[in-house]
């Protein structure tokens, strides 16, 4: 008896060794055998990649010369904008690679000398261009030369001088421009700049004082953080906005991720979702504030130009929108500075700020600060100043009396508020329900008191919150699940008496 | 008493604010030197600046082609900013600001040297087309010796000559460049093309014109004879083929022949011209034929027609059997002088049993005669009907017996 177990034992060790082994070397063998798939040897596909896109308008063609044809038109623009994105590569890293192909043998020595002179003043010059304006002024009969005029190019520059920021500029600037074609590249040759100003800003909305909001910050509760992915429903929209409507709200505040809607390319199933989103909201008599950039923190300069793509797309196919309120550029940048660094968030925040302005004259623009001292920031810049608020009540009041003060011109709107009801093993100390219905109880009355435009934080309590949110930390995660007016299973909490007013 | 004390106090706090201010205003200011906002490339650039703190604030320079921030030197007051040669160098305006509390801004130009060292000439089509519509663009890019561009306006003398008429004519850089079309003429040859800027000559530059497309041609045929002997060879030649300003076309223009027969089917024969004449050929039929000749120059231009006669010559064919009636010659043949016909002339046998075509032997002549043989193993003895054809002669010889 003994013997067969152990004979049964070494039989089956002697087969799982077995197994063991010829696993091993089945997998070597089969690693062995990995490699490149062989058709991409030939690198038979290329795709374009988007990375330096500004607004290029050409002015109506009447070159002298050749006829000009779209299509080379579009070879040229694509060359141009590519030699202007080599060059700021090349200043921001003082190197050389890439201006060959877009610079004649005569014109690259010029970059090849500034590069020198800033590599050895340890100057770094981080730069972009936002818009060009060029004219085609003359086109060779043999189709190998071109001379432009590249008007108003607005370019964003920032210098640093041995790792220290020391200048900030936007200029616009005007440019003559030959290129030839040189081995199927449109190659600048020579470049003149004629004509250059300080940047300046159009201001307006001169007369927007006093605005009343009363609104929600709403994701549905399937699908936080996720909105127009596969689990959009306008069913659920629907009812959700119905019942928003019920409760005698006027307003809620959505969120556009700057990744999922697809960067500088914006997915057009994504932009129909949001537009009926807005057509659901219209016809539940609701305006909608559309947070845009979310989930974005990059900021750099080289980015800016796509940044741009991405909100003009949305931007300009929402502005007529008749339940558009407001554009919220983007949600709570002042968390990035630590990470980014102030200087460089608030100049893209200026930037984008003015960029959406112009699309859209109709509409303010906000930035949705997460606190009252970053909210004075860019004061002069937007329409409204906004910020959010999840401190202690007391302190509200005079919070915003001295926003108030200090931004005595514009309005401002609490566009952020709320408080987790969540207690449990991760924080045995938190707030019950009936805490969150006091906090909202006592909040109505000094936002009634004051008049303050608001919008709270949020209607559903969620089940799961994405990690980019709050990060994974368990306590976190939990306590921002449970801020809503209504709790997971469907039902309202204590608060949601409160969610409109006292 | 008191009063005046007030007063007293009032004008010195005054005096005093003055004052300050007055310092702290000296103190930030600084002020631009040099009030020369134009300078040639090449020269020293030096921008000086009062200054009445020991500060040495950078500044910003930005030009045509990049940014950067150059460090001053300060002698007592003045502070000096020397413009690097890299932005001295190039022609556009120059725009600079000091990087300081209180920035001050402003720009230069700088402007191209006066003389003229490189003349970027472009030229193209390098070939074009003789007569009044096609014409070549000379695009030309003075620069000065440090390769900026001259100024707008800058006059260019564009000379051309062709075959024997020179021509000077004069023409201004407009946004950098300056051009000229320069129009084909109705002959044929070469354009010589120099342009002269501010005494500085370019280089020699050549454009070809060449003939346009070719009109409408004759064609003509020789042959050695005019029978259809198979053998001979008919040549076919175009007229001089010429465009429409009688230029002779381009060497190896290609002109297809079409050669229709009495049957309606058509040979083709081509060849490329050499001094404007095209020359094809095609081997003599053998039979009487009827040819109706016509060439083209593709999408282009077309001949006349001509037609060709050829005569019969094999007039009748004897046929011999031997060996158990297996070998089977044909012959003799006999040319228009009754010569034997030359070697190389088709003759086929075809090999019926029961009006089912068994078999097709395709021989040529040798001397005058052919001669096949129906090998036993393929054919058993029996009765066939055999079938000769040549010259467009046909022979039927029903119920040959092979044995």
């Amino acid at each position: 008896m003994n013997r067969n177990i152990l004979r049964s034992i070494l039989i089956i060790s002697y087969m799982i060794i077995i197994a063991v082994i010829i696993g091993g070397i089945s997998s070597l063998y089969s690693y062995l055998n990995t490699g490149a798939d062989r058709a991409s040897i030939l690198h038979t596909e290329i795709k374009k990649i988007d990375q330096y896109i500004p607004d290029v308008d050409w002015a109506p063609l009447y070159n002298e010369g050749r006829p000009m044809d779209q299509e080379t038109l579009e070879r040229i623009e694509n060359n141009y904008l590519d030699a202007w994105y080599v060059k700021q590569i090349a200043y921001k890293t003082n190197t050389t690679s890439g201006i060959e192909d877009y610079y004649t043998e005569n014109a690259r020595k010029n970059l090849y000398n500034t590069i020198a002179h800033n590599t050895e003043e340890g100057v770094v010059v981080e730069a972009t261009t936002l818009e060009h304006h060029p004219t085609l002024e003359f086109f060779s009969e043999d189709g190998q030369l071109v001379v432009i005029t590249d008007h108003g190019v607005v370019e964003y520059k920032r210098l640093y001088k041995d790792e220290v920021l020391i200048l900030e500029t936007t200029e616009t600037a005007t440019y003559k421009i030959v290129l030839l074609l040189e081995d199927g590249f449109w190659r600048i040759r020579h470049m003149v700049k004629e004509y250059q100003e300080v940047y300046t800003e159009k201001e307006r909305f001169d007369t927007l004082k006093d605005i009343s909001v009363k609104g929600i910050n709403y994701y549905p509760q399937a699908t936080p953080w996720d909105m127009f992915g596969d689990g959009f429903d306008p069913e659920i929209l629907s009812k959700d906005f119905q019942m928003i409507k019920d409760a005698g709200l006027e307003s809620i505040r959505i969120f556009v991720q700057y990744d999922d809607f697809g960067k500088a390319n914006v997915q057009e199933d994504k932009l129909q979702k949001l537009k009926q989103t807005l057509d659901l909201a219209e016809r539940h008599n609701l305006k909608v504030m559309v947070t845009l950039f979310d989930f974005y923190g990059d900021y750099a300069v080289l980015d800016w130009t796509l940044n741009r793509r991405h909100a003009a797309t949305i931007v300009s196919s929402l502005k007529e929108h008749p339940a558009l309120y407001a554009w919220d550029i983007k949600n709570e940048p002042n968390l990035d500075f630590e990470s980014r660094g102030e200087k460089q968030v608030n100049a893209w925040l200026q930037m984008m700020t003015s960029f959406v302005k112009n699309i859209d004259p109709d509409h303010p623009v906000t930035i949705g600060w997460s606190n009252a001292e970053s909210a004075i920031i860019l004061k002069d810049h937007v329409d409204v100043v906004s910020f959010h608020f999840y401190e202690d009540l007391d302190t509200l009041e005079d919070v915003y009396l001295y926003l108030k003060e200090e931004i005595p011109s514009k309005p401002i709107v609490l566009s952020e508020f709320g408080m987790s009801s969540y207690k449990g093993i991760w924080n045995p100390f938190g707030n019950s329900e009936n805490d969150q219905a006091t906090y909202h109880k006592e909040i109505q009355g000094i936002i009634a008191k004051h008049k303050i435009p608001s919008m709270s934080w949020t209607l559903y309590d969620f089940v799961e919150i994405p990690k980019e949110v709050v990060g994974r930390l368990p306590w976190q995660k939990n306590n921002q699940k449970q801020f809503g007016f209504i709790n997971k299973n469907g039902d309202e909490k204590a608060a949601f008496k409160y969610i409109s007013g006292e | 008493m008191k009063y005046k004390q007030h007063i007293f106090l009032f004008i010195a706090i005054l005096i005093a604010t003055i004052s300050t201010g007055q310092e702290k205003d000296q103190g930030n200011s600084i002020g631009l030197l040099t009030s020369q906002t134009e300078f040639e490339v090449g020269s020293t650039v030096l921008l000086q600046f009062s200054s009445a703190e020991a500060v040495t604030p950078l500044l910003y320079c930005s030009n045509s082609y990049g940014s950067t921030v150059i460090t001053p030197v300060l002698e007592e007051t003045t502070l000096h900013y020397e413009i690097p040669d890299f932005i001295a160098n190039k022609s556009g305006l120059v725009h600079w600001k000091l990087i300081h509390n209180n920035p001050t801004s402003g720009s230069f130009v700088m402007s191209p040297q006066k003389n003229v060292t490189t003349m970027e000439t472009y030229i193209g089509p390098p070939t074009i087309e003789a007569g009044d519509i096609d014409y070549t663009m000379l695009v030309v890019i003075p620069t000065d010796s440090l390769d900026n561009p001259m100024p707008e306006g800058t006059p260019v003398m564009v000379d051309h000559r062709f075959l024997d008429t020179q021509t000077e004519e004069e023409i201004e850089t407009k946004k950098i460049i300056g051009y000229k079309n320069i129009s084909s003429r109705r002959k044929s040859g070469r354009l010589f093309i120099a342009a002269e800027c501010l005494e500085t000559h370019s280089t020699e530059y050549t454009v070809d014109v060449l003939p346009a497309i070719p009109t409408d041609f004759t064609i003509s045929a020789d042959r050695p004879h005019e029978y259809a002997d198979g053998n001979q060879i008919t040549s076919f030649y175009t007229s001089i083929l010429r465009d429409a300003h009688d230029n002779i076309v381009s060497d190896g223009t290609f002109v297809t022949f079409f050669i229709r027969n009495k049957a309606g089917n058509v040979l083709k024969t081509s060849g490329t011209t050499v001094q404007g004449i095209a020359t094809a050929k095609m081997i003599h039929p053998d039979q009487e034929e009827q040819w109706t000749v016509q060439a083209y120059v593709d999408g282009m231009a077309e001949s006349n027609t001509i037609s060709i006669a050829y005569q019969q010559v094999v007039k009748n064919v004897e046929i011999a059997f031997a060996k158990a009636n297996r070998e089977i010659q044909v012959g003799p043949l006999k040319s228009f002088m009754n010569q034997m016909i030359p070697d190389g002339f088709q003759v086929v046998l075809e090999v019926y049993k029961d009006n089912v075509l068994l078999e097709t032997y395709t021989k040529t002549s040798r001397k005058g005669y052919v001669s096949f043989g129906l090998e036993e193993a393929i054919f058993k003895n029996d009765t066939y009907t055999l079938t000769i054809k040549t010259a467009g002669l046909e022979k039927n010889l029903p119920n040959i017996k092979l044995w």
